[in-house]
């Protein structure tokens, strides 16, 4: 492994805090669900170097996984995306403010 | 299983018990709408099944020893249940019959069920008849008989409602379904008791003189009356018996499958192959007698004023079973299965004789068929004939043969009543058998001619021929009585005969004296067609009703079943289930109600303390 691990897991950390921040800053539902996606990349980066460091397969496994979920996932957001456009005429997840009632 | 292609005898049983599976699988998937090809598949299927049990007696012919072969099939701790095959005397001459009764009924339905809509799914149904059976004849363990013993009940199940476009048919599968079911809750909690105490299932150490050894005597006595509850639903014993005249439902071929060589003889096969195992306790044996006695003699009285001609039959078989079920009580594991072999010829006879006015003249009424001319069909007019004088143990016949041997037990019993009882229900058989053939033999009034007699031309011999065969075999198969012995009571004391030469000339007497009553009352020239116990009412009311089972058992599910106890569960549901969830539910929002005021209600807020949360447990976790 030429790269050292550390350094993998602090690129996964950094895209992982700019999903985060790609999650909480936008304005805007399908940003959100990008910015999970983000996340969700950030944490198979970590899980294929953890696999290389310690020779084991499981890792590498787990990303098809992460890949398989994150389509069934995007495509079921952007589902509701869509019906909660129809519902209430706007994408801004501040505008739902339906939850605390 | 490693040498399986070099075993041949393996071979054999594994692809004639396999074969009907396959077949029902690709008739199931592959070739529905394909009729011929269907039908052709199912017969050839069950061809090979049948001559590989023909292989099979052959080569095994004269082995004392019991070949096992087995397999693990699942593993739970350390209690492994075993898949495999147990050939011995016993399970070859069924598995012979099971084949041969089920390959002559395939080749009959090509004619019965000619231009049925579900053609295809007919022959599905009845490979996968075959399979079942077929499997569990071979059976090696318990465990993998009562699989297949419910895979039996399933297949006869999806038969009897075959044409589940009739109400009554569906009703009386899901009557057949759930009442050998009740029978089989018992035989599973017998099982389970067995194994409790055994450790395994395994059908030769079942049979060992170590059950005895492991279990004590009053638990022995329960297991092997638990396990005789099974026998009782699935054979159409005493309590139990409503279900068989109501699956009359199903095609007549399939009436003739059931009630010769598979569902219901699933249950005497099962008596004899746990025979040294239920035979252990003497209380058990008396409770078995009682049972066969008096579902014999019930279903002979009912069979006297029955005018549906399959349903005589149907009461017929009920009383021929319990027979076979007296004769194995009796002691005598030859005479039990030797009646069900030859019943299962001239029961599946009688059967298919019928089927074939059935399906002319579509009617069940005996005075109507004849009425119609039946008596101009010459094969199963003369197949009927000697199906009949079969039944009624007429020499030379097999029937006879065969009745003889349960007598003959049953007069070595110390308690005379269990002979004098069989004696009357030879009277009673011979009696309702031929009051059915005289009535057909002899019509009264006037006959209607038939135009459409040669409508069925080929179908016809495709009928027929299958009928010959059985009828061929039932002469023959009463004078092959030494060898057959001789081969099932390989490894076992044979006891001699002890010369019950009046018993012979008796019960051909008392036979006769049947036939001679219904010909006094039917068949001669100034007869009134009306038997003795009709010109009884309330006997024939009471005859008829099938003595009011049916009527006390209807009475018992208002009262207990829907009265109480699902009156019970309707009110638990309500007042228990309905109203915590309902409450549960309150109180979920209210307390929502009352929190609210901690959050704004934006999602982004809420995604942000969460993950806030989540880095302080981190930090947290990372410090500690």
């Amino acid at each position: 492994m030429i790269v050292p691990l550390g350094h993998v897991f602090v690129l996964a950390g950094l895209i992982f805090a700019m999903g985060l921040v790609c999650l909480v800053a936008h304005r805007n539902l399908i940003m959100t669900l990008i910015g999970v996606e983000v996340m969700m990349n950030a944490a198979a980066i970590a899980f294929v170097a953890a696999a290389l460091r310690w020779q084991l397969m499981e890792g590498q496994a787990f990303v098809l996984f992460i890949l398989a979920v994150s389509a069934a996932e995007i495509s079921l957001g952007l589902m509701l995306v869509v019906s909660v456009y129809r519902r209430t005429g706007s994408i801004d997840p501040d505008r739902y403010d339906i939850l605390k009632w | 299983m490693t040498s399986w292609l070099q075993d041949a005898s393996l071979m054999a049983v594994t692809l004639s018990t396999w074969l009907p599976f396959i077949s029902f699988l690709l008739i199931i998937v592959f070739t529905r709408n394909q009729r011929r090809l269907s039908a052709g598949i199912a017969i050839g299927a069950v061809a090979c099944s049948l001559a590989g049990a023909i292989f099979l007696l052959v080569r095994h012919w004269g082995d004392s020893v019991p070949i096992q072969y087995s397999a693990r099939w699942l593993v739970t701790g350390d209690v492994y249940i075993p898949f495999g095959y147990l050939l011995d005397p016993l399970s070859l001459l069924m598995l012979c019959l099971v084949a041969a009764i089920s390959f002559l009924v395939q080749v009959y339905s090509v004619g019965y069920m000619a231009g049925d809509p579900g053609f295809s799914r007919y022959y599905a149904f009845q490979s996968l008849f075959a399979w079942a059976m077929m499997t569990l004849t071979m059976s090696s363990a318990m465990l993998q008989l009562y699989v297949f013993w419910e895979l039996v009940g399933l297949s006869s199940y999806l038969l009897i409602g075959f044409w589940y476009e009739k109400f009554s048919a569906t009703q009386a599968g899901k009557k057949a379904f759930v009442m050998t079911r009740l029978g089989d809750v018992a035989f599973f909690i017998g099982l389970l008791l067995v194994l409790l105490h055994l450790g395994n299932l395994e059908i030769l150490e079942m049979n060992s003189s170590e059950a005895a050894a492991h279990m004590p005597p009053g638990l022995l006595t329960l297991a092997a009356l638990l396990i005789f509850g099974g026998i009782v639903g699935k054979s159409a014993q005493f309590p139990l018996m409503t279900w068989l005249p109501d699956a009359m439902e199903g095609p007549t071929p399939v009436s003739a499958l059931l009630h010769s060589a598979t569902m219901v003889a699933a249950g005497v096969y099962l008596f004899a192959r746990l025979f040294p195992f239920l035979t252990h306790s003497a209380d058990a044996i008396t409770v078995f007698l009682v049972i066969g006695t008096v579902s014999m003699l019930l279903a002979s009285t009912m069979a006297m004023v029955s005018r549906d001609i399959k349903r005589v039959w149907a009461y017929s078989t009920i009383s021929q079973l319990g027979f076979m079920i007296m004769g194995l009580a009796a002691g005598s594991l030859f005479a039990g299965s030797f009646h069900l072999t030859t019943h299962a010829g001239f029961k599946a006879l009688l059967f298919l004789c019928s089927g074939v006015w059935v399906h002319l003249y579509e009617t069940n009424d005996v005075y109507d068929i004849s009425r119609r001319g039946g008596r101009r069909l010459k094969i199963p007019m003369a197949c009927l004939v000697i199906a009949a004088a079969a039944l009624s143990g007429l020499p030379p016949l097999s029937g006879f043969f065969s009745k003889e041997v349960i007598l003959e037990a049953l007069a070595g019993l110390r308690n005379p009543v269990w002979l004098a009882a069989a004696l009357l229900g030879v009277f009673l058989t011979a009696y309702y058998a031929f009051r059915l053939v005289f009535i057909i033999l002899f019509p009264r009034g006037e006959v209607q001619e038939e135009p459409n007699h040669h409508r069925m031309g080929t179908l016809y011999w495709a009928m027929g021929c299958p009928l010959l065969v059985l009828a061929c075999v039932t002469v023959v198969l009463g004078l092959l009585q030494m060898p057959l012995r001789q081969f099932l009571s390989a490894g076992i004391a044979t006891h001699q005969d002890s010369g019950h030469a009046w018993l012979f000339s008796l019960s051909v007497g008392l036979a006769a004296l049947g036939v001679g009553v219904a010909w006094f009352e039917f068949g001669r020239r100034a007869a009134l067609q009306v038997g003795f116990v009709e010109r009884m009412p309330l006997l024939k009311d009471l005859f008829a009703q099938r003595w009011y089972l049916d009527h006390v058992y209807r009475r018992f599910v208002d009262i207990v079943i829907d009265g109480f106890f699902s009156k019970a569960c309707t009110k638990n549901e309500d007042r228990v289930i309905n109203k915590s969830i309902d409450e549960l539910s309150h109180f979920t929002l209210d307390s929502g109600d009352l929190l609210s005021f901690l959050q704004s209600g934006k999602l982004r807020y809420n995604l942000i303390v969460m993950f806030a949360a989540l880095g302080l447990v981190a930090l947290y976790f990372l410090v500690a």
